[in-house]
């Protein structure tokens, strides 16, 4: 199977350019240096196991506030869904609690639970709970008329007509905003480290820039953005993967 | 100067490997409204795209008064079946219309008064504000042939024009056609899969055969249709001679 | 549009918001939950009252965080766009460059302000640089995505009319990438509200995310809801009026 190199020549000649520019005019930069020694700082980094430990603390409360903010954005997006007279009463709560930031939540975050693990979820989990409850609302209002005709038909219950018929129609486009959920709890997790939270990469990369170390903090960047390449690919498998394993549009 | 707009010279076309027409020779002289019919895969409307210059062909020659063609030009307009996507869905009417006068540098003095005489031709003055989801299938359908009217083209290519409208709308719009077009004179290309349409309308009925063989090659026949003129809905096509001729395409066309 | 309002629905529904900040006056009144954590309702109202009016702050460094969103997504709305076009417009662009460009889609835009500050060191005009990038991807992205899918029978319409290159680019290809890119223009807008929060946080600008912090850091509880308020309105306001302007530009679809 043949790898397609096209995508890889544009960054290569980057790479290469900050190389040569970093080990020539640039040499010494405080801000920027070249590849390579980023790539040494990466080594560093991963013997010491500062690499893991961060890395781990990141993804460990991106998946924990994920988990929680897109179960709570599911069970009440679910339930406005179902319940048009429920949607009318908490339309106007939910649209002023939703344009909130979450970033402008940390500082609140702090002041309940000061650092560690637990601001960090908070905040993650209240980034993905809107985006969850809106597109969950939006997949279950979007379920086939006639399928509902048809549970009406068949006089099935409430949780029946859940479980048989809403429940498995919703499911690809659950796994589309579940995938959109992945990529802004890694983000928010991320920003959370940069703008307060001593921990995780984010924290890390502030740290390598305030100790002036340049290779170290383009390893970080890098590695931030590959991690955040790799869950996105891996959350975007997953979708496609569901769409064709219950036949929905979108499989392609 | 030759009377021929258009000259297919031997035109064969392959397409993912298939042979879609075979050698195919035939002229459009000035003034004629020629049809092409056929069953589906028969090549119509790749013939019609090669005459337009959107296709290359395989083999042989197109060529307009002599001249071989390299490429789709302003002087061939090409009416698509599906105007849906033939028209600018952001632009209004006029503004749709316009597209063919500023690709032209027509410049923008002149552009009204042209734009409003195409749309009285076609019967859409009074909706040049609209947008096409405002308009009915017809109605859009019209929009894309004042467009073309607005190129002044020597030659108007019409892929299935009517194919997507209902039955009422599309006869309407076969009268409304062959009245433009014999006011403005102009010289026709019609494909339709619909045996009486291409007769009703036209002067000359091309009819090609799908999966073409050396014994057997696409063309299958070129008739003239001396129908009498203007023609009518109901008279045209109880006449003896629309009958005869009806009956030999659908020979030609290996129907029994 | 001949709806007629839904009056019990609107009413309802404030209501239930009415029953949450009553819900909020209990808990902080009945010392369910800390003062220092939660302040009361009446609290957060005097702190944006005095904060808004005269001699108070808040009213400036709403300014200035509304000023940065604001310049930074207008930048990165413009670059977004041209260099969308560019990139979009040219087969072998979208060929070489555009992989690229989804790579770094998922990049955290927070995640390049330490870089941001090595080189610029600590200033507005850091926090908008990196507002400006981190609020162009949506939008770049967006163009590159709708130029690339015009329906293959426009296209033909515009050979038909031998239309130039240029003219393909600004009379089909970017009206059909318009609602593609108004709503990355939407994103955008987001993107650019936190990152210039972030930006205020962390390199002590003055804004309603440094004030917010330093709020949180005094345990002036009110004052932090006060800010957390704000920033609400700006989301809301900003996205209403994005959603309007939206609505307007794309009337054809709904005529």
């Amino acid at each position: 199977m043949a790898i397609n190199f096209r995508p890889f020549v544009f960054p290569a000649v980057l790479l290469g350019a900050l190389e040569w520019w970093a080990r020539t005019t640039g040499k010494g930069s405080d801000a920027l240096a070249p590849p390579s020694a980023a790539v040494r700082a990466f080594g560093g980094a991963l013997a010491d196991g500062s690499l893991l430990a961060a890395t781990g603390f990141t993804l460990g409360s991106a998946a924990l506030g994920l988990l929680i903010g897109a179960l709570g954005g599911l069970g009440l997006g679910t339930l406005l869904g179902l319940s048009r007279r429920a949607a009318r009463l908490a339309s106007l709560s939910v649209e002023v609690a939703r344009p909130v930031p979450s970033v402008a939540l940390i500082p609140l975050a702090m002041l309940v639970f000061g650092f560690g693990l637990r601001m960090e979820i908070s905040v993650v989990a209240f980034a993905c709970l809107w985006p969850m409850l809106v597109l969950t609302q939006a997949a279950v209002l979007q379920v086939e008329p006639r399928l509902l005709e048809v549970a009406h038909a068949l006089q099935l219950s409430p949780l029946a007509r859940f479980t048989k018929i809403v429940g498995p129609a919703i499911v690809p486009r659950l796994f589309v905003a579940l995938r959109l959920c992945v990529a802004i709890a890694l983000v928010v997790a991320v920003t959370v480290e940069i703008a307060a939270n001593p921990h995780g990469m984010g924290y890390a990369l502030i740290i390598a820039q305030q100790s002036l170390d340049p290779a170290l903090m383009l390893a970080w960047l890098a590695w931030i953005g590959g991690v955040g390449f790799a869950i996105n690919a891996a959350a975007l498998a997953l979708q496609r993967y569901v769409a064709r394993r219950m036949g929905a549009e979108g499989a392609a | 100067m030759t009377e021929s707009v258009l000259d297919f010279d031997r035109v064969a076309i392959h397409l993912g490997g298939r042979e879609i027409l075979s050698p195919t020779s035939l002229s459009v002289r000035r003034g004629e409204f020629v049809c092409v019919i056929g069953p589906s895969g028969c090549g119509k409307t790749t013939l019609l795209r090669a005459a337009a210059g959107f296709v290359a062909p395989s083999a042989g020659r197109v060529s307009r008064h002599g001249q071989p063609i390299n490429g789709p030009t302003r002087e061939v307009a090409f009416v698509f079946q599906d105007y849906g996507r033939a028209l600018l869905p952001w632009r209004t009417v006029e503004a749709n219309v316009s597209l063919a006068l500023e690709a032209a540098k027509v410049s923008p003095a002149d552009r009204p008064a042209r734009i409003a005489r195409v749309l009285a031709t076609v019967g859409l003055g009074a909706h040049a504000h609209k947008f096409p989801a405002q308009l009915s299938g017809g109605m859009q359908q019209r929009v894309q042939i004042a467009r073309c009217l607005a190129q002044e083209p020597e030659l108007m290519l019409m892929d299935e024009p009517f194919g997507a409208l209902d039955a009422m709308t599309r006869e309407s719009l076969q009268d409304e056609l062959a009245r433009l077009v014999r006011e403005q004179g102009l010289t026709v290309v019609f494909v339709t899969h619909d045996l009486e349409e291409a007769l009703y309308l036209g002067d000359r009925v091309i009819a090609l055969r799908a999966n073409p063989t050396s014994d057997k090659p696409s063309l299958a026949a070129l008739i003239d249709v001396p129908l009498p003129l203007p023609r009518d809905q109901l008279s045209t096509k109880e006449h003896p001679e629309f009958l005869r001729l009806r009956r030999a395409l659908y020979q030609y066309l290996g129907h029994t | 549009m001949t709806r007629r309002f839904d009056w019990p629905g609107a009413a309802g529904s404030v209501a239930v918001l009415a029953g949450v900040v009553a819900l909020w006056w209990a808990a902080s009144h009945g010392g369910w939950v800390s003062r220092v954590f939660l302040p009361s309702p009446e609290a957060t109202l005097d702190s944006l009252v005095e904060g808004l009016g005269a001699g108070g702050e808040l009213l400036a460094f709403t300014g200035a965080t509304v000023g940065r969103m604001a310049l930074g997504w207008g930048l990165a709305s413009a670059l977004g766009v041209a260099l969308g076009a560019l990139i979009g417009s040219s087969a072998a662009a979208r060929v070489w460059i555009a992989p690229t460009l989804e790579g770094i889609r998922p990049l955290p835009a927070s995640a390049v302000m330490p870089l941001a500050m090595s080189i610029f060191g600590l200033s507005g005009s850091m926090v908008l640089a990196v507002v400006a990038f981190g609020a162009m991807w949506p939008v770049l992205l967006a163009t590159v995505h709708g130029l690339a899918h015009v329906h293959p029978q426009l296209r033909e319409v515009a050979q038909g009319l031998q239309l130039g290159r240029r003219e393909v680019v600004f009379k089909i290809g970017l009206p059909n990438a318009l609602p593609d890119i108004l709503a990355g223009m939407r994103l955008s807008m987001t993107v650019s509200l936190i990152v210039s929060v972030v930006g205020e946080m962390v390199a002590s600008q003055p804004g309603l995310g440094q004030a917010i912090l330093l709020a949180s850091r005094a345990f002036r509880a009110s004052e932090l809801f006060a800010g957390i308020v704000l920033l609400g309105a700006i989301g809301f306001v900003s996205n209403a009026l994005l959603a309007v302007a939206e609505k307007k530009l794309l009337r054809w679809q709904h005529p």
